[in-house]
């Protein structure tokens, strides 16, 4: 052991070698990272498609045609920055016996996955942001106000939506430790999530009921408030706080569930494979 | 100095869902799931010293890797209590998981689609390793096990034997004082067998790790461990030297012949139990005690070209040991079989 370093500067080359080799592994994967983004960004495109033909008559309930393009965009940018697809990797290390030389090395496996989270989302949300800068020059509509204030708050909102939907995804799919049909429930969550964070449409568009289920749940702060901190359309301090204390409650509630899932599921773990 | 293993009365116990065949049991068992409860590992004890290789043997579900994933704190025992370098292998934490190192001969840990050096690299970040320490022990590695320009290719371009031999590689660059090998040689040629077999022996004697394997060639068995410990049904039934077993299991000595004249089967029988029987050779199994005695008549009576006195083949005395032990375990299943060559821990 290099009992020279201290623990964090040990704990910071942990992060740099496991996201070294994140990304390196993301690089042999890259035709594969293309296609997925392209998939990525045809949800908004689609969306804004139809929100486009349908405000050609004018405004929608306060979304003029620009705002829809801006928002469009804005979801392709914090979606990919806070997609989670972990589940299904833990399902796999599960199944297949891979969690074992995980569990025997002295590093918790959700590093290995933070790291993996930051190699591939930095590199390809910031080709999405390169695109929407790219789309921004030709296209007017595209154009968000200039405001770096604003977008360091928006910074700070997505990695906190970052933070929420990488705990949900892992922690559900921990529940793998005892059942096979965790991804199952990443699925119906990402359904669900399809209307409730606002990737389908903007929140107050939807029926007044499904708003009011939504304030419940963490859905609206993982897509829906980070956007609209980055397009302005959140710009007062009470929103601004509600937005951020709904963020930190549910960075907390699934920080917690976690730690629990984690814990049980290591004492329930029947080290399948080999 | 304290023991490197030390097992006390470890168990687990699987709760394992029963249901009857087709739809009609598959629909029962969704309304109204059974268990019944499967003993994988009963009250098993051992204790191995530091430096010494024992090998773990068992029929398949014998409940060797059980045991192995429970002493490496993967799997949490039903009861009982361990101890592992020092460590509780269930609360020991990261400092347990320094001094260990598991490989699984099934399951790989190198990165599939990256070059061995990214692991070793990864590794090294991983365990804490200094740069100094790293240098060396790569060199080393890299040196006993042959790796040559191997630790440059792709891992998913090696083949079986070569990617076991850079799981090894990348499993001990933290130098682990105790090391776990699960089936390390599984489908590999005889060559690559030689090779980790070799390796293992060599790194042993320079480091002074403990070594506990489970096999399904004897090879490696033989070549490593002196010491083995039979388990089976999740019950340990022998602990004890190699050599002792097979004097306990089969007493016997195998007399093999090259006759320079013919004699007749009858003949050879006045010497022993005839077990093979093509002339020119012939073999003859013989009481251990009395195969001096036997040979020496032998010589005297017959036209011998050439005679060797040897143990029976080790496979044999094993799959003897374990229907010994099943039978026994099934007759009376709360007394430890051959609890007089049993080591109880310190």
């Amino acid at each position: 052991m290099n009992r020279d370093a201290s623990p964090v500067a040990a704990f910071r080359d942990q992060y740099a070698e496991l996201m070294r080799s994140a990304f390196l592994i993301d690089l042999q994967y890259r035709a594969s990272i293309a296609i997925w983004l392209i998939w990525g960004i045809t949800e908004p495109i689609i969306s804004l498609g139809i929100w486009w033909s349908i405000a050609a008559a004018g405004a929608v309930d306060g979304y003029t045609r620009e705002a829809f393009a801006q928002y469009f965009f804005g979801v392709a940018l914090v979606n990919q920055a806070t997609l989670s697809w972990d589940a299904w990797n833990i399902d796999r290390w599960i199944r297949e016996g891979e969690m074992n030389y995980r569990l025997t090395r002295p590093i918790a496996p959700i590093h290995e996955a933070i790291a993996d989270n930051i190699a591939y989302k930095g590199p390809t949300a910031a080709i999405i942001l390169t695109a929407w800068l790219v789309a921004a020059v030709f296209w007017p509509a595209a154009r968000i106000p200039f405001d770096p204030g604003r977008w360091m708050l928006a910074i700070v909102a997505i990695m906190l939506a970052a933070a929420i939907r990488f705990l949900n995804g892992y922690a559900t799919g921990l529940l793998a430790f005892w059942t096979t049909r965790a991804t199952a429930l990443v699925e119906l969550q990402f359904g669900i999530s399809l209307f409730l964070s606002g990737r389908i449409a903007p929140l107050s568009l939807l029926p007044p009921r499904v708003v009011h289920v939504a304030e419940y749940l963490w859905f609206p702060y993982v897509v829906s408030f980070p956007v609209e901190v980055l397009t302005g359309a959140v710009h007062t301090t009470a929103e601004y706080a509600r937005g951020f204390a709904g963020q930190v409650i549910w960075l907390v509630i699934w920080l917690l569930l976690y730690a629990l899932v984690w814990s049980r599921g290591r004492r329930h773990y029947g080290a399948v494979g080999g | 100095m304290p023991a490197a293993i030390v097992a006390t009365e470890l168990s687990k116990t699987y709760d394992v869902k029963v249901r009857d065949p087709g739809i009609k049991g598959a629909l029962a068992a969704l309304a109204r799931p059974h268990y019944r409860q499967v003993r994988a590992v009963s009250a098993v004890s051992f204790a191995i010293e530091r430096g010494d290789a024992v090998a773990f043997l068992g029929p398949n579900g014998a409940g060797k890797t059980t045991t192995l994933k429970m002493l490496t704190g993967l799997l949490f025992p039903s009861s009982g209590r361990a101890q592992v370098a020092g460590c509780d292998p269930w609360t020991g934490g990261n400092p347990f998981r320094q001094r260990i190192a598991f490989v699984l001969g099934n399951k790989q840990q190198l990165l599939w689609d990256l070059p061995p050096e990214e692991t070793f690299r990864l590794n090294r970040a991983i365990y804490g390793v200094s740069t100094a320490d790293f240098s060396a022990r790569r060199a080393e590695l890299v040196e006993l096990l042959v790796l040559g320009d191997l630790v440059d290719k792709p891992a998913r371009q090696l083949s079986l034997g070569e990617r076991m031999k850079c799981e090894l590689a990348a499993a001990l660059l933290h130098q682990p004082e105790v090391l776990f090998l699960d089936e390390p040689t599984l489908g590999l040629d005889l060559e690559a067998q030689q090779t980790i077999r070799t390796f293992l022996g060599e790194y042993r004697q320079r480091h002074g790790a403990t070594i506990l394997l489970t096999s399904h060639y004897m090879a490696d068995v033989t070549a490593l461990a002196s010491r083995v410990l039979i388990i089976n049904r999740g019950r340990l039934l022998y602990d004890g030297e190699l050599s002792e077993l097979v004097a306990r299991i089969a007493p016997i000595k195998r007399i093999e012949l090259v006759l320079s004249e013919p004699v007749t089967r009858a003949r050879l029988e006045e010497y022993g139990l005839v077990a093979h029987f093509a002339l020119p050779s012939a073999t003859i199994e013989v009481p251990r005690e009395s195969a001096t005695a036997a040979s020496a008549r032998l010589l005297a009576d017959l036209a011998v070209a050439d005679l060797s006195i040897q143990d029976p083949p080790i496979e044999e005395v094993i799959r003897i040991a374990f229907g010994e032990g099943a039978q026994d375990a099934d007759a009376e299943p709360e007394t430890p079989i051959r609890a007089d060559v049993r080591r109880a821990p310190p």
